[in-house]
């Protein structure tokens, strides 16, 4: 349903700018004053360097990838003269982007959520730049480079606000993704903007004076930053894959139910986005719950299996064996906490349990519920319903259920 | 270290200290009669900064790249300033650099005022043939962008070289002539040094063509860049020290077992630098030790602990550990090829012995296993295990020697042997039992012959203290 909507949108909005490109070319090509070859030439190149360039994606910290497009078209926007021939090539181009993006195997996929977020962003741009302009050239600002850069700056801030709010705007349509979360998630990316809009802004302003060795002025900085930007990810990557390896040792050695870590995690993450926590707790929460069971690697020792244990024994000794890795000591807190319920004798609620580890706790049982009792979908999620409000916390139980209906796993 | 070695050091450091500072001194001294002060003066503020920052805030990645963007602000700054106030000025920035904070915390006095010294000449060394170069080639236009750049990359290479050099002139002064290799690397880092250089040539000149306005451009790419180097480096430091810490931490429930792959990793390293391994190199067969036995943890630890001989049905549960290794790290793409080589680590020389999935019976295991069979190996013998008490080190070398060819490649063997007593340490029982008492008491308990090295089976070994690491 979403996604239809989001494609019909989508596909209105690579409308409206296809006529937009149209109609700017019907104004500029017909303006007078205009030398038309110069227009047709400006406008020919500038479409095909910004639609180029934007097949190249970033990987931005949040996970979301970017197109290096934002850097054209601020250069575009610096460069063209004519008002008509810069909207014409940036219309066109992102027109080309929306038809030929993610068809061919060597790009990244990008979503149609991914094409309006750009799209609906380089447009506040154009417009929020060639307004800041003309007000600054009315004020008649006497060195006109510090006169482009405002421009940029004012512009910039339209694309990076512009394309936050699409993105909470499309987790708005699905209602598996608190907007809240997804906002947060498009502001953690502003270094990236940034960095793109400086380098556009770099290569627009020394392109007149230095020619190519502009090319080299403003790319080469910027790829010591694209590469540290590949190079986070793919060690994000990797982190995520450490820690999924190691909890599953206990798994591996028969300790703990196969796979139970894993379906967890990928349960509790999806509750902790319908609830909007912080994606930087999202990450943390992951982590926590992956590893949540690592305690029951003490069960191979057989005199404790011998003596006995509680869940509060597991939990404790999976945030030892945690902590004892430096950076995760918050992970570790929220595996100690995890065991504890909602609601202790004699107080009304406990307020010192993390969120995180609520969740955790509420999305371990589903699944043991589900794989190790082998209930079903709303018999698992009626047993969380039983234990509300005292073993498990009632909002996360709600979250779960709506979860649960997005997934189609239950009816209502 | 004897007390008059110390004497010796301290009175090299006062000499040192007093050498460098006045040195610089009278470099900057000369300098601000040759050379006019900067002008803007806001302008050299601006660049003292950056340099300062990017002097205390050096990302350690180790891949070289981000090496040390400090010498492309004393470029860009170098450009930017002019031929004639572009050595006062550089120095200038150079000497604001002297302190580190940890210097102040610590109220150091040898190495700013060393720091001083070294940083002023070589900033003045390399920025005056730029500025010479800069000087002669006053035409104008693109050709001159060309020079401009090609000059600051050649600068850049001299601040390279005449610090590496000054540098090893320090530590040989004040530590004897010792091996000293403060850049191990110096050739690898000499290209992104130059390129850096380069760069910064250009952005100097972006400054002289365009104006103020392209100043905070160019902060805010590189800003951001070296902010996201910075968290790339703090999370691959956290992946990093989270699977050690992890590692540890399980080991640590399992008594026998606590502290093993530290020590093999540790001896497997000795072995590596001796064999003359690169630094990539040595990381990978670091990883490898200390992954080499994470399969173990998920085997039983009555198993593990047993005093008897093994059954085959537990033999087979303990020689799993191999491709419990593989299952739970293979999914990690970083550690792919560190697997490989944990997996095979009880693979013989000789082709026999337990391979992991990506070996067959017959072939020969990399370098790197075989490495990490002779340290594991080691360890195991010279550590009290569940079945015997600890062998001294003298017994481990020769059960090491005995299957050298068929267990364990010669070659590491004898580098192995011969890198641990030059080292001086002793692992093992500190008892030195002649070869008859060390093997009654390795098999003592356990009941099972010894050599059995030629059999093919996978039950090679078993039992025994070269087999059973």
């Amino acid at each position: 349903m979403a996604e239809t909507r989001l494609r019909i949108l989508s596909y209105i909005v690579a409308a409206a700018l296809s006529l937009t490109a149209v109609a700017f070319g019907l104004v500029g090509l017909t303006a007078a004053g205009v030398d038309q070859t110069l227009w047709i030439v400006d406008v020919a190149v500038w479409t095909v360097v910004i639609a180029v360039v934007s097949m190249i994606a970033v990987p931005a910290p949040s996970g979301s990838l970017l197109s290096l497009g934002i850097g054209a078209v601020v250069a575009a926007s610096i460069l063209v003269e004519d008002i008509t021939a810069f909207g014409a090539a940036v219309a066109a181009a992102l027109v080309i982007v929306s038809l030929v993006e993610g068809r061919f195997s060597f790009m990244r996929p990008r979503t149609d959520g991914d094409f309006l977020s750009d799209a609906l962003a380089a447009i506040a741009y154009s417009t929020l730049f060639v307004y800041a302009a003309d007000t600054i050239e009315r004020l008649a600002f006497t060195d006109p480079y510090w006169g482009s850069v405002f421009a940029v700056a004012v512009g910039g801030l339209g694309w990076f606000v512009v394309r936050a709010l699409v993105s909470a705007f499309v987790g708005v349509e699905r209602t598996d993704l608190a907007g809240r979360y997804l906002w947060l998630l498009a502001l953690e990316d502003w270094a990236v903007v940034v960095s793109l809009l400086a380098a556009g802004a770099l290569f627009g302003l020394t392109w007149p004076v230095m020619g190519l060795w502009a090319l080299a002025v403003a790319v080469l900085p910027y790829a010591f930053g694209h590469l540290a930007f590949e190079r986070y990810h793919s060690t994000k990557v990797t982190y995520g894959q450490t820690i999924r390896a190691l909890a599953q040792i206990p798994e591996v050695a028969g300790l703990a139910p196969r796979g139970h870590s894993t379906r967890t995690a990928e349960l509790a993450v999806a509750v902790a986005q319908e609830m909007g926590l912080h994606p930087n707790d999202v990450n943390e929460l992951e982590y926590a719950a992956l590893m949540h069971d690592v305690g029951r690697i003490t069960l191979n020792e057989p005199a404790i299996l011998k003596a006995g244990y509680t869940d509060e024994d597991i939990a404790r000794w999976g945030a030892q064996i945690i902590a004892e890795a430096p950076y995760l000591s918050q992970v570790s807190e929220l595996v100690e906490q995890q065991h504890r319920p909602y609601r202790s004798p004699g107080i009304e609620f406990d307020p010192d349990v993390p969120m995180a580890s609520k969740i955790i706790k509420v999305a371990s049982a589903y699944d043991q519920g589900r794989v190790e009792l082998g209930l079903s979908a709303i018999e698992a999620l009626e047993r969380i319903h039983q234990g509300s409000a005292y073993e498990y916390d009632p909002q996360v139980a709600a979250s779960l259920r709506r979860v649960l209906v997005f997934r189609g796993e239950i009816p209502y | 270290m004897f007390p008059n070695e110390l004497a010796r050091q301290q009175r090299a450091k006062v000499r040192l200290a007093i050498t460098f500072a006045s040195a610089g001194a009278v470099v900057l001294g000369a300098l601000a009669v040759f050379q006019e002060f900067p002008e803007p003066p806001w302008l050299w503020g601006l660049f003292a900064v950056s340099f300062v920052f990017f002097e205390w805030n050096t990302v350690e990645v180790n891949d070289k790249l981000f090496a040390s963007p400090s010498i492309m602000v004393v470029m860009t700054a170098a450009v930017a300033f002019g031929p004639m106030s572009a050595v006062l000025g550089t120095c200038a920035m150079a000497a604001v650099a002297l302190f580190t904070p940890e210097d102040i915390r610590q109220r150091r006095w040898f190495q700013p005022a060393v720091n001083f010294g070294q940083l002023i000449l070589t900033a003045a060394a390399s920025v005056v043939v730029l500025a010479l170069i800069l000087r002669a080639g006053s035409s104008s236009g693109e050709a001159n962008l060309a020079v401009t750049a090609f000059a600051s990359g050649l600068a850049a290479m001299i601040y390279g070289a005449v610090n590496y050099w000054l540098v090893l002139f320090i530590v040989r002064s004040v530590y004897g002539h010792r091996e000293a290799r403060p850049w191990s690397h110096m050739t690898s880092i000499l290209l992104p040094l130059t390129g850096m250089g380069f760069l910064g040539g250009l952005l100097g000149a972006t400054y002289l063509l365009v104006g103020a306005a392209s100043l905070p451009l160019i902060a805010i790419v590189f800003f951001t860049g070296y902010m996201a180097f910075e968290s790339y480096a703090k999370l691959r430091e956290a992946q990093l020290s989270t699977l050690a810490g992890f590692i540890k931490a399980l080991e640590a429930k399992d008594l026998y077992t606590r502290g093993h792959t530290e020590r093999v990793a540790y001896f497997a390293n000795m072995i590596g630098q001796a064999m003359g391994y690169n630094g990539t190199q040595l990381e990978k067969l670091r990883w490898a030790a200390l992954i080499h036995d994470v399969g173990k943890l998920a085997v039983p630890r009555t198993v593990i602990r047993k005093k008897a001989r093994l059954t085959d049905d537990e033999y087979e549960e303990m020689q799993a550990h191999v491709h419990h290794v593989e299952d739970l790290l293979s999914e990690v793409d970083f550690l792919r090829p560190m697997v490989e080589v944990a997996s095979n680590h009880h693979a013989h020389f000789d082709g026999n012995g337990y391979h992991g999935s990506t070996g067959e019976l017959g072939e020969i295991p990399s370098l790197d296993a075989r490495i990490l069979a002779v340290a594991d190996s080691f360890d195991a013998m010279t550590s009290t295990r569940s079945y015997r008490v600890a062998l001294s080190q003298g017994y481990a070398f020769s059960e090491l020697r005995k299957h050298a060819g068929t267990q364990f490649d010669p070659n590491v063997v004898e580098v192995f042997v011969s890198v641990l007593t030059a080292s001086g340490e002793r692992y093992g029982s500190p008892e030195e039992l002649t070869d008859d008492e060390a093997r009654r008491r390795a098999e003592h308990g356990i009941g099972h012959s010894h050599a059995a090295t030629e059999s093919p089976h996978m039950d090679t070994n078993r039992g025994s203290g070269a087999g059973r690491g």
